[in-house]
Order: structure tokens, then sequence, then C-alpha cells
């Protein structure tokens, strides 16, 4: 099957091709414009943007957690339905069906979900093969862990830690590590309230820097392609600023990524003791080649914060709205908190809005910059058509401002901020930056031999409703979405890296889990056969 | 052997689900009494969508309880394996399912080797007693912490305030022995399941819980009545984005406990159609209620009162497959462990979605 697409502005900055041109697919790949070939299919694109299908590094999409949200907020997810486009607010309940759905209308053909616990992985791995369309990924949680502390405390080997490194990852079909909190999670256990980069585990006496630099260190020796996924101490704090500095300090040459940054970017100015550091941060940022960061923004209204970092979500309890919480102590990385919260637009949610724009707009360098609303922490994933148009428009921007805390925005330097992003750096920011970052090189672009991801919009002055809905959208060369709704449903793949078990670290993992949870090892893995779906995983090769 | 009646008499599989597929396409309100795996279960839903039926899980009572702790209210909760290797203090609440006895017995079989690493002191919280609580009890050698004429909710409410330094009106045995024993545990944990009380008990324990966490640490085991059933609420949740008592009204999924209680669908003649799946074994339909019957269950003869009977096999017996366990408190992949000819569930359903009209496969 060869398809065309032609007439179409084509933004594609990894091959330096954004011109007027033509975009050819022929089963299921990019290929160059075949000599006197005639197209099965021919669409006009005249008066579109083509691009690649955009990749999203940090959504909570399954697992869990999610699922947890799911079973603690039904009546979110029946205010949803009569009225979808009118309600961003209720991905809550979002099946996995509708992520996929919803995803794929707006351009997104892969989705990172980056808070896998290692002990669930095989639940994890069941929602995401019932994402319609899309393809997945998963990052490993690892750093609270048993035996990654035992291992830092007793002073094993790095050669040990990287083979238990590679074995979570293989076990679970990860593509990558994440590390949340680092030891807060164990040490809550042990009734710690707080925790920062320089405290330690009691238990274990290891500090939580010892374990992000081990981690980091670990997953850059194993030619991991994604950096150490670093979630920081003390998210949402006043101060955390301070957190986030240090932290992007502290990687001395090794690439780390930062997530959901704007949920540090607060320092204790002010009369509520509550502003933004904001440009500070841009600022280390962008003076440290090593660091990625993606965003985290705060939209307003309803939605469920999900996360691992469990002290953190029981010290959140209190501002829970609706007043109800689940509050899980996992296993080793497994656990989190779901607390529902509506970001409304008084001071603190002007500022939280702010401080998000800011970091995006003040980081120069959008191949290190990523998009998120860290999905649903701080807003739906539904919520992205307006947040490209607050970025791409300053107009928007100042709009929106007028509605909100006007004490909050003054301690912010948003109103000076005139930056207004280019069509090319949203394709870097949401395509090709994001592509790199995961290792994938068949896609984030539209060069010859990438895969037939591609989003196609329609040009308008709207430019959230432009985002809202792709006027075509190609997955694998499958024509899969038409004028904002799909047209037709396929079963993406999970993408992993696949490296082989060190058979020594079987062993040990065999005594560990038969001696400390008197199960043998084959009750926490699991076959790719269980997820009954044809060939379910899709290999990365590092 | 036969694996396919239509009424009493054995007929080709390919029959039996012909004739089945006829009701199902002339149902105009079928119901879905689930009982598979994870696999079955998806399956399952996805041809109640299909269909615009509504779905339960065979133990759809305890389990709506269950589920009704989470939407109305949440909680702190553990693993079962951090409590195996962290809680030195356990507290069983009201009645544990035998299914999970062996478990707590491997528990006390261990000691802990996270936190306090003290040895592990068990007390329980005593209800309406039966036998097997009793027994479980003696077995743990578990301090009992009540009082006479007390309910479950009630001894929670009197051990909350108490805890609290609040005055209360009835005294419970060994209250002294359990402050004691909270003093050194650093994790205490307390195990309930949905057989343990009414939701308001669960609620008044989580309160408890809620109450220790001001100071120290502590935190709930949730053991469900029956593992599989939970196992098909979380699928039903990401399949639809709610737990069972769903049904699917103008193609959207929508979930009511009670008006989705599809036992209560089938007295009040709301229902025209049941399928009934039952992969454990041994297990009969519910009585009550006149409306035609397809049976999917793992039998060597045909069901009572049913129109289409078609044999299947359990997951983890007869077939590989998926399924929620409590060892773990996540889901499993299980292996056949004797394996067998008769087909699975999401076989089953896979066969009767293409013998309807259109003959459209299912996403699952």
């Amino acid at each position: 099957m060869l398809i065309r697409l032609t007439g179409g502005d084509v933004v594609d900055p990894v091959n330096a091709a954004t011109a007027k041109r033509d975009v050819w697919i022929r089963d299921g790949l990019l290929v160059d414009a075949p000599k006197g070939a005639t197209a099965d299919e021919t669409h006009d694109v005249s008066g579109c943007i083509v691009m690649a299908g955009a990749i999203d590094i940090h959504s909570h999409i399954g697992g869990g957690n999610v699922n947890t949200a799911r079973l603690l907020l039904p009546e979110h997810h029946r205010a949803h339905q009569p009225r979808p486009a009118n309600t961003p607010l209720s991905n809550a309940g979002w099946s996995t069906f509708q992520t996929g759905t919803l995803y794929a209308q707006m351009g997104f053909t892969t989705v990172v979900e980056p808070a896998m616990a290692p002990y669930t992985a095989l639940h994890t791995h069941l929602e995401l093969a019932d994402i319609p369309i899309i393809d997945k990924a998963t990052l490993a949680i690892l750093g609270n862990d048993d035996f990654t502390l035992s291992l830092l405390r007793n002073g094993k080997s790095s050669a040990m830690l990287d083979d238990y490194v590679a074995w979570v990852i293989g076990s679970t079909r990860a593509l990558g590590v994440k590390v949340i909190n680092a030891g807060a999670a164990a040490a809550f256990k042990e009734n710690v309230r707080s925790f920062s980069l320089d405290d330690t585990v009691p238990e274990y006496g290891v500090s939580s820097r010892k374990i992000v630099k081990s981690l980091q260190a670990s997953v850059t020796r194993l030619g991991v392609p994604h950096p150490l996924h670093v979630h920081a101490n003390n998210l949402g704090i006043a101060g955390s600023a301070d957190t986030a500095a240090a932290t992007i300090a502290a990687t001395e040459g090794v690439p780390l990524h930062l997530a959901h940054l704007q949920f540090y970017g607060y320092g204790t100015e002010g009369k509520r003791k509550f502003s933004s550091e904001a440009a500070r941060l841009a600022e280390a940022v962008n003076a440290n080649p090593d660091v990625t960061i993606d965003i985290g923004q705060v939209m307003f209204g309803q939605t469920v914060t999900i996360s691992s970092d469990v002290m953190r979500q029981y010290l959140a309890i209190g501002n829970a709205s609706p007043k109800k919480t689940v509050i899980l102590d996992g296993d080793g990385n497994g656990g989190g908190g779901i607390v529902p919260y509506r970001y409304k637009q008084d001071y603190y949610g002007s500022l939280q809005w702010a401080v998000g724009l800011e970091l995006f707009l003040l980081i120069t360098d959008p191949w290190r910059v990523y998009f998120t609303t860290d999905h649903p922490n701080g807003a739906p994933f539904t919520a992205y058509p307006e947040l490209f148009e607050l970025l791409m428009s300053s107009n928007a921007r100042d709009a929106k401002s007028t509605e909100l805390n006007a004490t909050a925005l003054g301690l912010t330097t948003l109103a000076s901020v005139r930056r207004e992003y280019t069509l090319e750096e949203i394709a870097i920011m949401t395509r090709a930056a994001p592509a790199k970052l995961l290792g994938l090189k068949d896609r984030g672009h539209l060069g010859a031999g990438a895969i037939a991801d591609v989003a196609v919009y329609r040009k308008g002055r709207d430019i959230a409703k432009m985002f809202r809905e792709a006027a075509l959208v190609f997955k694998n060369g499958d024509l899969v979405v038409k004028n904002g709704k799909v047209t037709h449903y396929r079963w993406g793949k999970t993408l992993r890296l696949n490296p082989p078990p060190d058979k020594a670290m079987v062993k040990r993992m065999q005594a560990y889990h038969e001696e400390r949870y008197g199960l043998s090892l084959d009750w926490f893995t699991f076959p790719d056969s269980a997820i009954q779906r044809p060939d379910p995983f899709a290999e990365v090769i590092s | 052997m036969s694996v396919a009646w239509v009424g009493s008499q054995p007929v080709p599989l390919t029959d039996a689900v012909r004739n089945a597929a006829k009701l199902l396409a002339s149902s105009r309100c079928p119901v879905f009494t689930l009982d598979a795996d994870v696999h079955g279960t998806r399956s399952a839903i996805a041809l109640a969508e299909r269909l615009g039926g509504a779905y339960d899980h065979a133990a759809g009572d305890v389990l709506a309880k269950e589920v009704a702790l989470f939407t109305d209210h949440g909680g702190m909760f553990t693993m079962p394996g951090e409590a195996r290797r962290r809680s030195s203090l356990i507290v069983i609440v009201g009645e544990i399912p035998v299914a999970h006895h062996e478990l707590l017995q491997a528990w006390a079989g261990s000691q802990p080797d996270l936190g306090d690493k003290h040895k592990r002191t068990w007390f329980h919280i005593d209800g309406t007693e039966t036998i097997e609580a009793d027994k479980l009890a003696r077995k743990l050698k578990a301090i009992p912490l009540g009082a006479d004429g007390l309910s479950l909710p009630a001894v929670l409410g009197v051990l909350r305030a108490g805890l609290q330094g609040q005055r209360i009106a009835a005294s419970l045995t060994n209250i002294d022995r359990f402050r004691k024993a909270l003093t050194t545990a650093q994790f205490p944990v307390f195990v309930f399941s949905g057989t343990s009380g009414e939701t308001a008990g669960l609620v008044m324990l989580q309160g408890l819980v809620a109450d220790l966490n001001k100071t120290g640490r502590a935190s709930s085991v949730f053991l469900p009545a029956d593992d599989d059933a939970w196992g098909t609420a979380l699928t039903s949740l990401w399949m639809t984005g709610f737990p069972p008592r769903t049904g699917f009204s103008n193609s959207l999924p929508s979930y009511d406990p009670g008006r989705w209680d599809i036992q209560r669908m089938i007295r009040d003649k709301e229902a025209d159609l049941h399928v009934w799946m039952s992969t454990r074994g041994g297990e009969t339909p519910p009585r009550g209620g006149k409306i035609p019957l397809i049976s999917l269950s793992k039998t060597n003869s045909p069901t009572s009162g049913a129109k289409i009977t078609i044999s299947v096999g359990k997951a983890g017996i007869d077939h590989d497959g998926v399924s929620y366990s409590s060892r773990t408190g996540t889901f499993r992949a299980v292996q056949a462990a004797q394996p067998s000819e008769l087909p699975s569930v999401s076989s089953i359903v896979g066969q009767l979605a293409q013998a309807l009209p259109g003959r459209k496969a299912l996403p699952c």
C-alpha cells in the first residue's frame, strides 16, 4: 500500500525538512518520494500542518495506582461521559479504551507510563495492552526497595547493582528506570515524615543522594538510552526549588531527567511564603547540559493526583477534594497515594500555573524541555490543546492571566516573557526530542525509514482546536483518525528494552524471594504469553 | 465426553454456540454473571458491551461491600508481602475467609526481617464469632479484643475512642495488652476482608488506622472475600472505568450498584437472558427468576434449567491464564496444572461474538 499526503506544510526539524512537500508511506513506513509510482491512496492535506506522531514521555495511563483512582472516583467518570468536550476533568475514571482513543485524536502515537512498580508489572502491561491504537512504554521504579537499599548499605559492587537493574528492566518489560523520592517510601514506613536529598533511610543508613547517584550511574553504565528519570524529594512544598536546584547541580556530567519540574518551582517569598523560583530553576537547567526536564503543567479544574511518592501523598490528604483518598505502603517500590484535587484559580493555583509556563518559556532549548502535565497530576492530558495555545500565543496567556490571582502572578516573571513557541519548536518538544530521549530512532521525525506515525492538523487561528482534533492521524501507516474522530482501531505495542538477565542474579532473586516472601520467583514474573495479544511487546535496540 | 448441551441433550460445540448466539441476539436485556480469570472477564465484558448488557460477579454482594469501602471512603493499605516482612503486630478483624487462613499461618511461621523485627504478636477483634474465625484465632494464638454483645463496628468504635483517650461506654477485653503492644510495634497491620463486616465497620476500621498514623505508622491488609471476584473488579475498572454492577446503556458504561444488581434484575424481570459463567466447578446458578439461562461452567453435565450449557476450563488448572492472588496483592500468571481439552471462557465468548449477526470479533 502506497499512501501520499500531498500539499501539506511539513514540520520535520530532525531532517531539516520543514517545507511544503509531500509525505509518502509504504507498508507502514515513511519512504522518499518514489519515482514514477502512483499512490494507492492520496490525501490532499493542503492548508494543513504535517508532523510526526507526538510522543508523551510522562503520563500515568495504566497500572495499579491509576486503577485505584478509577475505583476511588467512579463519580468523576460518570460526570464526564455525557459531555466529554466540556469536562476535561474526569480522566480519573477513563478506561484504557478511552485513553487510546483520546490520545490518538490529538495526534499522539506513543505514550510512556512513567511509574511501573516492578511487582505489579503484569497488571500494568495488561492495562497497556488494552489501550488501543498507540504504542506504549514503561519506566520501572527503583530506589525504595529493600534489595537496592541493602546493596548500597552493604557496599556491594556496582556490577551487582547493574545486574539487578538489568534484571528488573528485563523482567518487567521496561524501557527505562525511574526513581521516586529516593528512599522516602522506605523511610515513611519507619515514620519519617519529611525527606530531603541528604537525609538517610533509617534502616539502611543510605542517603537519597546516594540512591539517585548510584542508579544514575548504573543506568548510564548499562547503556539504557533514557537517563535515570528522577522524581526528586520535597515535591510540591514551598522551598522545593532548593531541592530541585541541588538535584540539578548533582549530575556531575552524567545525564539525568528531572520529572515535572513545575512541582519544584516554589520558593518561600511573599506573604503566603509560596512564590515562584521558576526563573532560577530555568537558569540552572539552561546552564547544565546533563539535565532534561518535563514540566507537569497545572491547568485549572478537577483532577486526581496519582503518585508513588507515598510520603508526599500522605501529607496531602488534608487537601483532598472530594475527601477520600487511598494511601498504599507497597512492597519495595510499589505503593503510593491517590488524592483527588481541584486546582482553583486562587493564589496557589495561579502561581503553580504561572510557574509551569515560566519554565516552558525560560528554558531556551526545546530539546531539553518536555511537554507534560504529569497526567493526571497537573491536569488531564486532554488539557494539552489549551496548553499548546498558551505556549504559542502570548495574547492567550495575557487573556487567561486576567482571570487569575494578580498577587500570585505579580510574584512571577510571566507577564514579561513574550516568547511564543513556533511550530518547529513544538515539533521538537513533542516529537523529535522525546524520541531522542527515549532512544526511539524509528519515530519522532518524517524521514525515510521511520515508522509512519503521522499527525495532520488543519491550520486555523484557534490553536487549541487545531491540536484537539487532528485532521488525519496515521499509526504505522494505518489511517486511524479522520477529522478528530477515531475511524479505525488497532493494537499498538509496548516498547521495551530486553537486556539478557545475569544468571547469578536470577539465582539470587530466586533465593531472595523464597526467603523473604516465602514465594518462588515465578509469583513475581510472567511470560509474554500472559498478555494474550499477538506480539504485545516490541524490542528497542539500545 | 460431551462439553456442550442444548437443554439436556449433548450437541457438538458449534451447535451450542450457534444456539447460544441466537438467544443473545434476540435478547433485549442480557445480564452476565462473571467468574473467570482476567482474560475470561475481559472477553465477557466486551461481549456485554456489544450486546448492551449488564454484568456482576458471582460473589457480587460481598464484592459490592468491598468496592463501597473504596468508592465511598478509601483508606490506608499495605501489601501482604510487606505485612509479612515488616509487621510485628497483626490484628485480625472479624472473619477472614478460609481461603486466606493458610497465608496468615505462613506469616505466623515467619519472623519480620524489616522494621522493628520483633517476634510477631496477634490480636483478633471479635465481632459475631463463627467456628472458623475461632479456629483461626486459636491457630494464630491471637489475643481476643472485644466485648460480649458488641458487634464488630461497635467494637471498632469503642477501640478507636479508647485509643484516643475518650471515655468509653464498654470495656474491651485485653485492651491494655493491645495498648502496650502498640507502643512497641513500629508498623501494626489490621487484616480485614469483605466478610469482616458491613461497609460501615470497614470505614470505622480505616478511621482507626488513620488515627494511629497521626503520630506513628499503621496500615491495613485487604484480603478480598474472593480473589477471583476482586480480579474481576480490577479488570472491569480498566476496561470500563467502573467496578462490576456496570451496564451499558446507550453504548456507554454506567455504574450503579442498585440498578445493575443483576440478581435483582432477574428477580424483577428487567433482564430477559442470563449468561452464567463459573469456572471454579461444583457451583450452581442462583435460584430465583425464570429467564432463559446460558451456562458457561466447569461441568461434565448440563446445568439444571439451562437452555444451553458449555463446559469451560479454569485458568491455572485446565489452561494458562492470569488471576488475582492475595498472596502478592496483584495479578499472577498461572500455568495449567492439569491441561485439558476444556475451552477457556475467553475462547467460547470469542466464538459467541463471531456467531452473532455481523460476525465481528471482540477487542479482547
